[in-house]
């Protein structure tokens, strides 16, 4: 916890002072989950304040001070989610806006600028938000809660209040879904990099 | 996570896929928030605020409306028949005798005849 309970119990009397520490405290670590969860730095503000607005709102229907921490993450999950919901419908009309080529250009044009580290970062995030984009909105958001920003299946099983087991059929089977896109995407560029290899010589 | 039986020929791309992710999740710190953060969320908040005001006014002049609106409607519909309706004639009493024109209480004695 990062805050103590006496805190959130102000909070949730109504106390906005106490509401504002609580979100001063938190929020680096929920803007930080939500820009790996959306994968889009522009919007990360923008979900975060939705996140902290729903908690707002949200708080006098917290039980007791101590799942105060699996409620703010599910609140994240929740506002995630719905950004990603939207965001695949919004997608496929801007994606038809730009040409491929002027895509190419425009990447290649930011790329020139960047410093060799961050675009080698920007090279794995692209390719984990290629690799993400290929399952569902939920699979990506629980691979991600587990896999990246380390959650227990015990501080899951509180998120999504399902059981140990359900939970873990659900990963496992999230998982199996990515490792398939994972291998798939891997084979395709080792095939298209042999190819090139070969053409080279 | 554990780890099926029938996916251990696949321990490589596990492999793969968890060093991926642990570069990714090296690849994206937590963001600073930026100034304007609070400031945004605060006025979000009394926007909401305001929003859900304006809902309850709203609402409560709809509900006021539809139960001035049904009082009339019932004042209209029921006071005409009110006063329309019969009046009674007879007393409990007399309907009483009128059904049972040959039975009789004896004053004396008591007895129904």
């Amino acid at each position: 916890m990062l805050v103590d309970f006496e805190l959130i119990e102000r909070a949730r009397s109504g106390d906005d002072g106490a509401f504002n520490q609580v979100v001063q405290a938190y929020r680096k670590r929920i803007l930080g989950t939500i820009a790996r969860l959306i994968g889009r730095p522009e919007d990360v503000e923008d979900v975060g304040q939705e996140v902290f607005l729903r908690l707002y709102y949200s708080l006098d229907q917290l039980r007791t001070s101590e799942v105060f921490e699996p409620w703010l993450y599910r609140l994240t999950v929740n506002a995630a989610y719905d950004y990603l919901r939207r965001q695949r419908r919004r997608q496929e009309s801007r994606m038809s806006d730009l040409s491929e080529q002027q895509v190419m250009l425009a990447d290649a044009a930011a790329g020139g600028k960047r410093s060799e580290e961050e675009q080698r970062r920007t090279r794995i995030r692209e390719r984990v938000e290629a690799l993400l984009g290929k399952v569902s909105e939920e699979d990506r958001i629980l691979l991600m809660l587990k896999e990246v920003e380390g959650l227990s299946l015990k501080e899951l099983e509180k998120i999504y209040r399902v059981n140990e087991n359900a939970l873990k059929v659900r990963l496992f089977r999230a998982r199996q879904r990515v490792l398939k896109a994972f291998e798939a995407e891997s084979e395709s560029e080792a095939g298209s990099a042999g190819r090139t290899n070969a053409g080279a010589k | 996570m554990n780890r099926m039986p029938e996916n251990e020929p696949n321990a490589k791309w596990d492999a793969a896929l968890d060093k991926m992710f642990a570069e990714f999740r090296a690849a994206t710190p937590d963001p600073e928030p930026g100034a304007d953060f609070m400031p945004g969320l605060w006025r979000r908040i009394e926007a909401r605020r305001a929003n859900n005001l304006w809902i309850f006014r709203r609402l409560a002049q709809v509900c006021v409306g539809a139960t001035l609106a049904l009082t009339l409607l019932m004042g209209a519909v029921l006071i005409p028949r009110l006063e329309k309706a019969p009046a009674y004639t007879t007393s409990y009493v007399d309907e009483l005798a009128a059904d049972h024109p040959n039975t009789y209480v004896d004053v004396f004695t008591g007895d129904i005849k």
